[in-house]
């Protein structure tokens, strides 16, 4: 082997200068994600908070490939290992949309053709701020007993099935 | 080994047979193909989460369900602290993890044990929160099967967000879990100078893969279920 | 680093083929650690699953063909099952759902590509072992388990799983929806786990050798086609079994623990049934069949890519298009993630996402054209020999094109409104994924038996099992096609009590006696097997077929570690037949200086 003594000693500064660096770039896109999600709690526009959420993504993608590329340091490894796990990943991009697509539509055709379905989502439940209060435990409680409350509303008390 | 050679020939020379063609050996090969495959099991519950949230009407805000910390009066509500200081623990193990990885590389015995403990320790302290906060869940009535939290508009909600909430941290802690005796018993081996005889610390590389990938799977996990 | 040392590094086993094992009856034949024994224990207990998932459809073919008669036997044979001699409805659906269970998992996943991936790749690629023999000993114990414990679904008192392969909730996830979904589907869960989990051994497995192990010279486009297609059929189990273990994690939840991932509503007499509710029950069908598509080619691929082996061989041609059948095979895998929707279009799918995966289904027809053409063309003005293997190969083309063809009617989401559930589509993947892989599986035992075990099968009971059998699958498949469109719809239990199927009588009783008579072909296809395997014409010459690949440089019965003194090296592709004047070079010849056309 062709490195010396001292070339060793700059590659292990230069490693823990990777290290270090992308312990700060961690550490900083988690606080940017915290300050993100501290400040859509007090948002009511919903395009904004969209464009956070976007925005939140992007930034768990980066801390992602961080992980994945210096921790896990696959930045240096032979560039055929490195297209042989990123090609196969690719496949979420289509895993996640169909699934997501699937999900929405779902949830369309049930609010066009399922009256009940769509009734349930318009009716507030009462006491809500007391559900989070000082008698929460209760209310968890009454909740639990009975697990499909809406259903009460509309129809006679649902025998369970099994 | 020249470093010099043009691109070609050293491509040919790396898929020509006789070697592995990514200068790894087969355990670390196959260490990166399980951690695809597991990414494929992870991915498919927090898909599985987002296809029912988005076949849902309403759903719970997160804010505020995850806004207890230990030891807080019940009436302080402080969402996102107790889920930040679990992220960065994670963070923080998984970077004395490469300190341990890069220790092993340097045949740096007391390096490695010292940064498998914090490793360790780490884990444990992540499971500690996860535990606490599973409990105090519990507590509120939330559990499998059971959701005490009202939609973020008010209306009633389905238990699916508690379902899957224990579902995938529940499957996420089992991965630290099994991540925690992984690393102890390298940390065994290490005392026991399994590798200073072998002669490379590669083990230690391939148990740190495992690490830093429970450490990604959580930043889906948070960003999942107490950001979006 | 020299070049030794590389070379060192990439074979760790290097040692293992100098000196004797010597190893008790336990570790040689129970726990063995060599790829070949353990890729003939899959072998085996993939055919013990064959000869009971074959029973198990010629016990509901009876019920179809004959649904008024009553056979006394049967109730001797199966108890309450079969009360009066007739096999009761829950009877039949717990058959129909295991035959499927087992002929996919158990039979044409563990059979076929445990079977020959354990075998091939390390004799093909050059390489003493797998990448890892004790976690390849796993993968069969672990598939064992799960045989063991799906075999003991069997006798529970309240029967199998019975709600059909696919498991769809609700009636796996509720106790009560069926006999069947009470232990019988707990037992499947779990069997399905281990499943998994062996599947993912062997899997990582697979390609970790694939790439790692290979010996001096075999670059990856000088693997022979069958390495090729293990290779892809391990990335396909790899990246899409774990999705069905989570499908399964869920719905063990759902059964269990009062979740409701699965359940939407379930309403009996306008009152709410379910405690739960708010699910999906299509997310099941999503992740089922994110799974469920990929499984089909980790079925094929196996087949297609030792087709190609053993047509190249007993062509004397090399194979057509050696990079085309590659990018085929690339395509193939990469398109399986990608159409997985296909078989939902009835269950509430958006239709417009539909139309999308009635694209992406259609385009998986190039690629299978590709493959269809070059194995048409490397067959075309070849010195064709006639082995049992290659007829079976060549059998496999003909379903393979046969049963495509109607693939490509049921990908079409309009036409598969009126196909859908009928016994079109029974016909369609029974000729397309179950007999064609079976030809692949015949093809490869016919053409590899030597190198197993030193003997030669019996050649005129192999003609006599081909011809019966390809005639027989013909015979019992294309008239479901008939059915199909005339509207009879599949999993019923029976059919005479309807005027219009009424008609269908006599051709269900032709389906079920021909299934029967095929049946019995492969009791004589077990009978050579086994016969063969301590009686059998010994193989004297190292290379009966005359091949190019790697494993016939092996002695006639290889020890653990394969080769006895140095792995030989690769100087050429597997498909030098007829080059030169040669009727065939073997890979370990070195290129001649006056060559042409060297791969």
């Amino acid at each position: 082997m062709s490195h010396s003594h001292t070339d060793q000693e700059a590659h292990n500064a230069e490693a823990m200068a990777e290290i270090k660096k992308v312990t700060i770039i961690l550490s900083v896109f988690t606080i940017i994600e915290l300050m993100l999600g501290f400040w859509m709690m007090s948002m009511t526009s919903v395009a904004l908070k969209l464009a956070i959420k976007g925005t939140i993504v992007i930034l768990m993608m980066a801390k992602a490939f961080y992980i994945v590329a210096y921790f896990m340091h696959l930045k240096h490894e032979v560039k055929n290992l490195i297209m042989t796990i990123i090609v196969p990943l690719l496949l979420f991009v289509w895993f996640i949309s169909a699934f997501l697509w699937d999900g929405s539509s779902f949830r369309n055709l049930r609010n066009d053709y399922d009256p009940h379905f769509k009734e349930q989502a318009t009716i507030k439940v009462e006491q809500k701020e007391e559900a989070h209060g000082a008698s929460k435990q209760e209310a968890a409680e009454t909740k639990h007993e009975s697990l499909a409350p809406t259903k009460e509303t509309s129809k006679p008390e649902p025998t369970p099935y099994y | 080994m020249s470093t010099t050679t043009t691109a070609s020939p050293n491509e040919a020379k790396l898929w020509g047979g006789g070697k592995s063609p990514f200068n790894s050996e087969y355990g670390k090969v196959m260490m990166w193909y399980f951690l695809m495959s597991d990414a494929f099991t992870f991915g498919a519950f927090l898909i599985s989460y987002g296809t029912v949230r988005f076949s849902t009407n309403g759903w719970p805000n997160s804010n505020e369900v995850f806004r207890s910390f230990p030891f807080a009066p019940d009436g302080v509500h402080a969402p996102l602290v107790f889920v930040s200081i679990m992220t960065f623990i994670l963070i923080i193990s998984s970077v004395t993890m490469v300190l341990a990885v890069h220790a092993g590389k340097n045949m740096d015995k007391s390096g490695v044990v010292r940064n498998m403990i914090l490793t360790i320790i780490g884990g444990l302290a992540f499971l500690s929160c996860q535990a606490w906060e599973w409990n105090h869940l519990h507590s509120e009535g939330a559990w499998w099967g059971m959701n005490p939290f009202l939609n973020a508009d008010g209306t009633a909600s389905t238990t699916n967000f508690t379902n899957f909430f224990f579902t995938i941290t529940g499957f996420h802690g089992f991965h630290v879990f099994s991540g925690v005796v992984i690393n102890i018993i390298m940390l065994i081996m290490t005392l026991l100078n399994k590798f200073e005889q072998r002669g490379h610390y590669l083990m230690i590389e391939k148990a740190g893969l495992y690490w830093h990938f429970v450490d990604l799977v959580w930043v889906f996990v948070f960003t999942i279920f107490y950001l979006l | 680093m020299s070049h030794e040392a590389a070379l060192h590094e990439g074979h760790g086993h290097e040692e293992h083929g100098h000196h004797e094992h010597h190893d008790t009856f336990l570790t040689k034949y129970v726990f063995s650690q060599d790829h070949k024994m353990i890729a003939k224990q899959f072998l085996i207990t993939g055919m013990v699953w064959a000869v009971l998932g074959g029973l198990m459809s010629v016990l509901f073919r009876l019920q179809l063909g004959y649904p008024d008669a009553s056979f006394p036997w049967l109730e001797s044979l199966l108890g309450k099952w079969a009360k009066g001699g007739q096999i009761t409805p829950e009877a039949y659906y717990a058959l129909v759902t295991t035959h499927g269970t087992v002929l996919v998992f158990f039979v044409l996943t563990a059979g076929l590509s445990g079977t020959f991936a354990n075998f091939l790749i390390p004799l093909q690629v050059g390489a003493r072992d797998m990448a890892s023999p004790f976690m390849n000993m796993l993968s069969y114990w672990f598939f064992f388990t799960a045989s063991v414990i799906m075999m003991s679904s069997l006798f529970v008192e309240t029967g199998p799983f019975s709600g059909g392969w696919t498991a769809y909730p609700p009636l796996s996830a509720l106790h009560d929806a069926s006999p069947g979904s009470k232990t019988g589907m707990d037992l499947w869960i779990i069997s399905m786990a281990l499943f998994v989990v062996s599947s993912l051994l062997g899997g990582l497995n697979y390609i970790a050798t694939i790439l790692n192990m290979r010996t001096k010279g075999m670059s990856m486009t000088r693997l022979p086609l069958t390495i090729w297609a293990l290779f892809f059929t391990a990335v396909l189990g790899v990246l899409s079994f774990p999705v069905l273990l989570s499908g399964m994690i869920l719905l063990i939840f759902d059964r269990n623990f009062g979740t409701s991932f699965y359940l939407s509503d379930i309403y009996v007499n306008g009152v709410g049934a379910l405690s739960n509710e708010g699910g999906s029950a299509i997310l099941f069908q999503h992740l089922f069949w994110f799974l469920g598509h990929p499984e089909v080619y980790i079925i094929l691929l196996p087949a297609m890519g030792m087709v190609s082996e053993i047509m190249s061989v007993n062509s004397r041609k090399p194979i057509f298009g050696y990079m085309a059948m590659l990018g085929s095979l690339f395509a193939i895998a990469i398109l399986a993630f990608l159409v997985w929707a296909h078989h939902m279009f009835v269950t509430g799918l958006n239709p417009f996402l539909g139309s999308v995966f009635v694209l992406l289904t259609l385009l998986i027809a190039v690629p299978s054209a590709i493959k269809v053409f070059n194995w048409l063309t490397t067959l075309w003005r070849g010195n064709i020999r006639f082995t049992p293997g290659m007829l079976f190969a060549i059998g496999f083309v003909s379903l393979f094109i046969s049963g495509g063809l109607t693939g490509i009617w049921l990908g079409n989401a309009a036409l598969d409104i009126y196909l859908h559930d009928s016994y079109f589509v029974v016909a369609h993947f029974h000729i397309v994924m179950g007999v064609a892989s079976m030809f692949g599986m015949f093809a490869g035992v016919y053409h590899w038996f030597p190198k197993m075990y030193g003997r030669y099968l019996n050649n005129t009971l192999g003609y006599v099992h081909f011809w019966i059998t390809i005639a027989g699958a013909y015979m019992i498949f294309w008239p479901m096609h008939y059915q199909g469109l005339a509207g009879m719809p599949r999993r019923y239990f029976d059919f005479s009590i309807w005027e219009s199927f009424k008609q269908f009588a006599e051709l269900n009783r032709f389906i079920s006696t021909v299934a029967m008579i095929v049946f019995a072909t492969q009791i004589l296809f077990l009978i050579n097997f086994f016969y063969s395997i301590f009686k059998g014409r010994k193989v004297t010459v190292l290379n009966p077929w005359e091949s190019n690949t790697l494993e016939w440089t092996t002695p006639i019965r290889p020890g653990h570690g394969n080769w006895p003194g140095e792995i030989p090296e690769v100087y050429r592709w597997p498909y030098d037949y007829g080059k030169d004047g040669h009727d065939f070079i073997p890979q370990t010849t070195p290129v001649g200086a006056d060559e042409t056309g060297t791969h």
